[in-house]
């Protein structure tokens, strides 16, 4: 047995181990919002079919607002994370897409073939996007049950993302 | 149907890596003929389940079985077949079935070219072959599984592998390249454990060690050259490597591969450094866990990230296995592994492979710091910081030189205890072509201190190189050979020496290439409107045309610019900005002119509404060399894995050949 290997060894590896154990706790892409920690801006939009719906109205659940287009890959990639999770937090959390600058005929056809998740909002003159400060699709904001802005994701959502965020708001 | 077939396929070779591992250990233990029998089968059902996983998913691609979830995530109906057939690496969960195909690939090819006269290490060998398969099968069975049904309602397409990786030929090669050199390093990692377990390291096991240390090493210089052209070409940023996160953790296997190789040299001619080129082995090996770990958790931003997936925390944890495993077994097993007794100068050939390792290790050290340091400290103050290019730069930059250094001043040293006289012979004789090489560098305008360097160095190096290469060939045209004969006797009995010297030669080359590069590199930027000129250097630059194009992933707008140089038309380029659906931002592609002395390299910045183009233009001296300096280095790599003719008779001769050449020194 090699005392010195054994020390040298361990004094290397384990540190490196917990240190990137430790690391998972952070996204290098969760980008700082100013909006991180306020309230979220109040908006009510209508889905495709007509139906309203108020930010206010969502009051006491936590919501996940998706800003997604039909001519967006990264947003084809975390549909299906989407449609997944909306089944499998149902009741628990409220999933919103925002349609951000497309058509009714793409989304339709896009909803057809892939699957809904929640309501489809629109948001004329992107004016929600604008209060969001959205600058690209897919953005996702997570909002606390009182209605407080908690992340922001500037990129194509993961179902262990989902999970980590969602968890502490439950 | 096909998602069963699949899973059933990688299920069974999950079984049978699971069945290897504790068949090949006892069958090491028990040192059984008869077991390690059974392991070869093992071996090759391994890599033959494998092959037929492989090819029931790109069926499943080429047909377009989009209820399979990675035909789903990355087929569509509109990609090209070719693309579809390689799109097998384009994604997560298809590039870790390729690995295992890979890795079955492997194990079944030691199985088969080491079955004569390593039966001692054989089957220990192949047991911790299986035992990496084991945690690659899990992973493409289970957490990152390819043949997954896709959740309902079955789309009637998909939305094709990432569009920036369909734009370019080299993208196609790039992955499997590095895929070779990450899989690669398990096999000299498992035959590694083998010696160790086995108590001993001798020549036998050296030799096969050394050829598939070559291996995986040779495929990591061609992944990494090819993943830094394909920037250059494609990503429109003018450079071909920036220390993002993903290319240092493809170069830190690399280097300590390099270290391995070099004191694999030492151990095989004095039977020193046993222990010292066993650790770095594992340490390649480890270090390519950790790139794929960093790679593809998505701990460390970096332009490579975009598939960000759930199976981090596993690779973390096969890391931490591992890296117990290693420390355990290197505490309990090192001391079997004795070197034998020499006294050697500091001043030798030995002292310098030595120095070359250690600054291999250093240099490895160095940006594996430098990467792991964002983590660091967001995790200790909880700030985000990024390490650029001026850390890596600053620091990188002088152990390079001194490894270009030894690369001159090691081959020209004897081995052993040489005297002062023969010291002194040897390291003076090249010092002509150092100082006519520094003074061709001066004439050419070279007046910065580090390109004065590279030129004293390489020149040194290149002398050096190029007389201990052809040392044979001249000994036998000395004694009245004819030199065609001489130069291919010499040759045939000595591969390796040549090899390994047109490694050092394609160094030297893409060594001053980058120096010249990014030493003399001019850029110049214009906003034109349609019939305007810019100049850059030699060259007259006409904006012709501007066009917007609409193709399935991307709106291009597309320049046409003439060139123009000394008054001789040279034709077009047309360089794009292009808007890729996936992106958030355009992404300009370059038009490159190549030419043997220098590129001239078009992007569009930007199109304004009244057809304005913003152009930068950059002229780069010597960017060709650096591809051609590493396709030598793989070239050597190859030469260096062939065998020598009449193999024992003539190593000897060859070796005491070089050996006497070194120590003689005579031009």
């Amino acid at each position: 047995m090699n005392r010195k290997v054994l020390i040298i060894g361990s004094l290397v590896s384990l540190p490196l181990i917990a240190f990137l154990a430790v690391s998972f706790r952070f996204d290098p892409r969760a980008i700082d919002s100013p909006l991180v920690g306020r309230p979220a801006p109040e908006f009510v939009l209508a889905d495709l079919e007509g139906n309203v719906v108020s930010s206010k109205s969502l009051a006491g659940k936590p919501v996940v607002l998706n800003f997604w287009a039909t001519w967006c890959v990264p947003c084809m990639y975390e549909h299906p994370v989407f449609v997944q999770a909306a089944r499998r937090y149902e009741g628990k959390v409220e999933f919103l897409g925002v349609i951000y600058q497309d058509e009714e005929q793409d989304i339709r056809r896009f909803l057809a073939q892939r699957g809904s998740w929640g309501p489809s909002l629109v948001d004329p003159d992107t004016r929600v996007a604008i209060a969001y400060g959205v600058y690209g699709v897919p953005e996702t904001f997570f909002i606390d049950a009182e209605g407080v802005i908690v992340q922001k994701l500037a990129q194509a959502v993961t179902p262990g993302m989902l999970d980590r965020i969602l968890g502490p708001l439950l | 149907m096909i998602s069963s077939l699949g899973q059933i396929l990688v299920l069974l070779a999950l079984l049978t890596c699971a069945v290897g591992v504790p068949v090949g250990y006892l069958a090491g233990a028990r040192r059984s003929l008869e077991g390690l029998r059974l392991t070869r089968r093992l071996a090759l059902l391994y890599a033959a389940l494998m092959a037929l996983a492989t090819l029931v998913m790109e069926y499943a691609l080429l047909t377009h079985d989009f209820s399979v979830s990675y035909v789903a995530s990355v087929g569509s109906l509109a990609t090209p077949t070719h693309i579809t057939i390689v799109s097998l690496w384009s994604s997560l969960e298809g590039s870790i079935l390729f690995w295992g195909l890979v890795l079955g690939g492997a194990t079944a090819a030691v199985a088969y070219l080491q079955r004569r006269g390593h039966e001692d290490y054989l089957a220990y060998t192949l047991a911790t072959l299986f035992a990496i398969g084991i945690f690659f099968t899990y992973l493409i069975s289970g957490p990152a599984n390819p043949f997954a049904p896709t959740a309902l309602p079955i789309p009637t397409d998909g939305p094709g592998p990432n569009p920036l990786l369909q734009n370019h030929i080299l993208m196609i090669i790039h992955p499997p390249m590095l895929y070779l050199g990450y899989v690669g390093m398990s096999v000299p990692f498992a035959m590694a454990v083998a010696a160790l377990l086995r108590g001993r390291l001798g020549p036998t096991w050296l030799r096969p060690l050394r050829n598939w240390l070559l291996l995986p090493t040779g495929f990591l210089s061609m992944g990494i050259m090819l993943g830094g052209w394909w920037s250059y070409e494609v990503l429109g940023w003018g450079g071909y490597w920036a220390w993002d996160p993903v290319e240092n953790a493809s170069f830190l296997p690399w280097l300590t591969g390099i270290a391995a190789l070099h004191s694999a040299i030492v151990q095989q001619r004095r039977g020193t450094l046993k222990a010292w080129t066993t650790i770095l082995i594992m340490v390649s090996f480890l270090l390519t866990i950790l790139g794929t770990f960093l790679t593809r958790s998505g701990v460390v931003n970096s332009v490579h990230s975009f598939t960000q997936s759930p199976i981090g925390p596993l690779f973390l944890g096969f890391l931490a296995v591992t890296l117990v495993a290693v420390v355990l077994l290197l505490t309990f097993r090192i001391d079997t592994l004795v070197s034998e007794p020499h006294e050697d100068a500091v001043v030798s050939r030995e002292g310098a492979f030595l120095l070359n390792n250690l600054l291999l290790v250093v240099l490895m050290f160095t940006v594996l710091i430098g990467t792991l340091f964002p983590i660091l400290a967001e995790a200790v103050r909880g700030v985000k910081v990024s390490v650029g290019e001026p850390y890596f730069n600053r620091m990188a930059v002088p152990i390079c030189f001194g490894l270009l250094l030894l690369m001159g001043v090691g081959p020209a040293l004897p081995w052993g205890r040489p005297d002062r006289g023969s010291l002194k012979r040897a390291l003076l004789h090249p010092l002509p072509a150092a100082f006519i090489a520094a003074l061709v560098t001066w004439l050419l305008g070279g007046r910065h201190p580090y390109l004065l360097l590279t030129g004293a160095l390489g020149g040194y190096a290149l002398w050096v190189t190029f007389s201990q290469a052809s040392r044979p060939a001249r000994a036998r045209a000395g004694r009245g050979e004819k030199l065609p004969r001489a130069l291919s006797s010499s040759f045939w009995r000595a591969p390796r020496l040549l090899g390994a010297y047109t490694v050092h030669f394609g160094v030297i080359v893409t060594f001053a290439a980058i120096a010249i590069s990014s030493n003399f590199q001019t850029s110049q930027e214009a906003t034109l409107a349609s019939g305007s000129v810019m100049t850059i250097g030699d060259y007259r630059l006409t904006l012709s045309s501007v066009g917007q194009f609409e193709e399935p992933h991307l709106t291009a707008q597309r320049a046409t610019i003439a060139i123009e140089r000394k008054g001789r038309n040279l034709g077009v380029l047309e360089p794009a900005l292009n808007f890729y659906r996936t992106q958030r931002e355009p992404i300009g592609t370059p038009a490159v002119r190549t030419s043997a002395t220098h590129d001239l390299y078009l992007t569009v910045m930007n199109v304004g509404a009244d057809g304005r183009v913003g152009l930068r233009a950059i002229v780069t001296p010597a960017v060709l060399w650096i591809w051609i300096g590493v396709l030598m280095m793989v070239a050597g790599t190859a030469l260096c894995l062939l065998q020598p003719r009449a193999a024992e008779a003539t190593r000897v001769v060859a070796a005491s050949a070089a050996g006497a050449a070194a120590t003689e020194n005579v031009a």
